[in-house]
């Protein structure tokens, strides 16, 4: 190819080009310009917006995992919280004893085994029935927790950290530290996500969730293939979990209960199931959606107006988040079931071929 | 000529500073969303002190900019707020909310020393490690519940009692507790049942209850399960024979409209003077309410006199600072004036009982329970009246750190 840069279409010729991370060039120099974007945007912004930023990226790692059990494997979780909850106890139990980068993985390898288990279902059970399995799983992690002195019952367990290598972390640089962190997981978590996706498992995944028994013909291990969907899916969501704990210094068994699970799924359906870019734009767009409902519900509760035209008893300031979400929900699946990315992807489309149509 | 400009500038800004100081105060709490039956009046409580205490120049040459956020019962939203503040404009108090929020937020609130009073009374937020800056307005909910369990021990020795608790960090407080005083009572607590939200059909539950022999139920919970309880009590005949009882967040004027006839008997431990009463605060909240043009709804509720009781807090502790430090009000001279509130120096606002030494609100630096008398309320012709005159619990002293 003479100009690698200029490339407008997919010319490849081989498997080993067919299995690249990066389809080509561009899109390398687009990913770390957006990297650097992302490396210099908490400059310009305070500490709490920072903190955001912070909850959109690690809500994104969870997504992620969720996108290969349910957008991937066609396995569809309702206890993607419990598994970061999973990571975020892990981390809370181990976090005085050893330092983040052992208890990270530590959470996620521990969240991955309870993956592993809450799979097995899915070798017998499928769609919603499955999703009812995990939704136990979802109801006995918090029973659990409510019950277990060990972890507080469900009450804080704090988790702090100081020092990394004798840089103190305090609460002028805390959110901005975690930022980098989590930005520097996330970039990890992608490229294995991308890495493992482009290989024969990423193909077995996809092959189980269209048509498991054509894919056990084809000398695929379905079942395995499930299991393994599962537990990395758990992965993810154990180290999402494991880095909230850290951010948020403390954790709470509320913030892994079965409405933060559904959340995690609208993100995976409102980003678009199966994609990165869905799996980032997901999570920014329903927290942006939840600060400007958070204003929206405010500002309707103090208006004199909206209160006089609200029959007594009715409560309209409190519906308008859930009201919102499922209206998004429900929108995106009658009219863009692909999800923000296929919005992406158009965008992306057009400009590439500018000025043509095609 | 020039020197004139400069002096009439001076004297302008100085003018300008004396007259326009504001000092910011944040409430954060469920305005909408989980459990706003209790946030919206808590919060308009607060709003309405602190319109009272710009219009009455409470803080002397002070503006205090009373901002209150709706978390929506979220902990990542309390958080963010918490930290905007801090951000933006950093209050000198912070008046809180939920018990998990709370929790989560107590390191850091002890890093950045900012004195807080939340609407929970969960023990946990003024327990080590991190609590130095936590103050609980009134007596915890372990206080309240073993407070109930003595109560029953003067008239009925050896009493079984059942908990049933919210199934939160919130409802979960008061178990240990009152299972260790129950142990020095000898009471026998025979179950602990978790009920929440949605409980719309509670007859196993009664039924277990009154089968394993409990003749006392203590709640942990907040008005709407309760009230279902208690009719459904009603409508078992078990009302008769099991006595319900409950902590503050159970009780109140949200009961008696969920339950009806069903809550009559209900025995309630409040810190809280009544809307029947003649006290200062009450007198003060039901003028605050019908000048700022409050529901009766909302004048009725007894959280509406707590969110009051947290501002007055807050705002004396302010103005208390600025006498002190010569003006100067930020959160470090907010918590000395706080820590300070004690003895003579006790603050008497009239929205809660005092003890018997006559003590209304007072703080120490390892004392921070405000209002550490309560009563026992029962219900009685569909509103609440004091069965017991104000008394602070010994035995939860003796139970809390055994």
């Amino acid at each position: 190819m003479r100009n690698p840069w200029a490339q407008t279409g997919n010319y490849r010729t081989s498997y080993v080009q067919d299995t690249t991370i990066f389809a080509n060039y561009r899109e390398i120099a687009s990913i770390v310009l957006l990297l650097v974007a992302l490396c210099i945007l908490p400059l310009f912004l305070e500490r709490s917006q920072v903190l955001v930023l912070n909850f959109i990226l690690i809500y994104a790692i969870a997504v992620l995992g969720l996108n290969i059990t349910t957008g991937y494997a066609g396995l569809i979780s309702v206890g993607q919280a419990a598994f970061m909850g999973v990571g975020a106890y892990t981390v809370a139990l181990a976090a005085p004893n050893l330092p983040f980068w052992i208890t990270l993985p530590l959470g996620g390898f521990t969240a991955a085994i309870i993956g592993f288990i809450v799979g097995i279902p899915s070798l017998r059970v499928k769609h919603l029935y499955l999703a009812l399995a995990t939704l136990a799983f979802q109801e006995i992690f918090v029973w659990v927790v409510g019950r277990s002195p060990a972890l507080a019952q469900g009450a804080a367990i704090p988790v702090e950290m100081r020092n990394f290598l004798g840089l103190e972390i305090g609460f002028r640089n805390h959110n901005y530290f975690w930022y980098y962190v989590i930005l520097f997981v996330l970039v990890l978590m992608v490229m294995a996500w991308r890495n493992l996706l482009r290989g024969k498992y990423g193909r077995a995944l996809i092959a189980v969730r269209d048509n498991d028994r054509a894919a056990d013909a084809m000398g695929m291990d379905p079942g395995r293939t499930k299991l393994v969907a599962f537990a990395l899916g758990a992965f993810y969501g154990g180290v999402a979990g494991g880095l909230l704990a850290y951010m948020q210094r403390a954790v709470v068994v509320e913030e892994f209960t079965l409405g933060r699970s559904v959340a995690l799924l609208a993100m995976a359906i409102v980003g678009g199931l199966g994609t990165v870019v869905g799996s980032l734009l997901g999570p920014a767009f329903i927290e942006f959606l939840r600060l400007y409902m958070e204003r929206l519900s405010e500002w309707m509760k103090s208006s004199a107006f909206i209160q006089s035209i609200t029959p007594a008893g009715v409560d309209v300031a409190s519906a308008l988040l859930p009201l919102s979400f499922g209206l998004v929900i429900v929108l995106f699946l009658i009219f863009e079931p692909r999800g923000l990315y296929n919005w992406w992807r158009l965008l992306r489309s057009y400009f590439r071929t500018w000025p043509f149509k095609y | 000529m020039k020197q004139a400009m400069v002096l009439a500038t001076i004297a302008f800004l100085g003018l300008a500073m004396a007259q326009g100081r504001t000092v910011n105060l944040l409430w954060s709490g469920a305005v909408t969303g989980p459990t706003s039956d209790v946030g919206g009046p808590y919060g308009t409580g607060i709003e309405d002190y602190c319109r009272y205490a710009n219009e009455q120049r409470l803080i002397p040459n002070i503006t205090l900019n009373c901002t209150v956020r709706d978390d929506q019962y979220l902990n990542p939203n309390t958080q963010r707020i918490f930290e905007e503040a801090l951000d933006r404009a950093k209050p000198a108090m912070y008046l809180g909310y939920s018990t998990g929020a709370m929790l989560q937020l107590k390191p850091l609130i002890n890093e950045v020393k900012m004195p807080t009073l939340p609407a929970s009374a969960h023990i946990g937020l003024i327990d080590p490690p991190n609590n130095q800056y936590m103050f609980l307005p009134v007596s915890s909910y372990s206080e309240q519940v073993v407070a109930l369990m003595e109560y029953i021990n003067r008239t009925d020795k050896n009493a079984k009692i059942a908990l049933v608790v919210n199934p939160s960090p919130f409802g979960r407080a008061v178990v240990d507790h009152a299972r260790r005083a129950a142990q020095r009572l000898g009471q026998s607590i025979v179950d602990v049942r978790e009920v929440g939200g949605g409980n719309l059909d509670n007859t196993a539950l009664l039924r277990a209850l009154d089968a394993a022999g409990a003749t006392y139920i203590i709640h942990q919970n907040v008005a709407g399960p309760v009230a279902n309880i208690l009719k459904d009590a009603q409508r078992l005949g078990l009302n008769r024979k099991i006595r319900q009882m409950g902590a503050v967040y159970t009780g109140g004027s949200d009961l008696i409209r969920l339950a009806g006839d069903a809550a009559e008997g209900f025995l309630w431990a409040s810190s809280y003077h009544t809307l029947d009463e003649n006290t200062a605060g009450i007198n003060l909240q039901k003028q605050l309410a019908q000048r700022y043009n409050r529901n009766a709804d909302t004048l009725n509720s007894t959280n509406y006199t707590a969110g009051m009781l947290a501002a007055a807090i807050a705002v004396e502790a302010m103005r208390r600072a600025a006498q002190r430090f010569n003006g100067r009000i930020d959160n470090e001279t907010v918590y000395q004036a706080l820590i300070g509130m004690n003895g003579p120096n006790a603050f008497r606002p009239g929205f809660a009982v005092s003890t018997k030494a006559g003590v209304e609100i007072d703080f120490t630096r390892t004392e921070q329970t405000g209002a550490e008398g309560l009563r026992v309320l029962e219900a009685k012709g569909g509103k609440f009246v004091p069965v017991t005159d104000p008394f602070t619990s010994a035995l939860f002293r003796q139970v809390r750190n055994p």
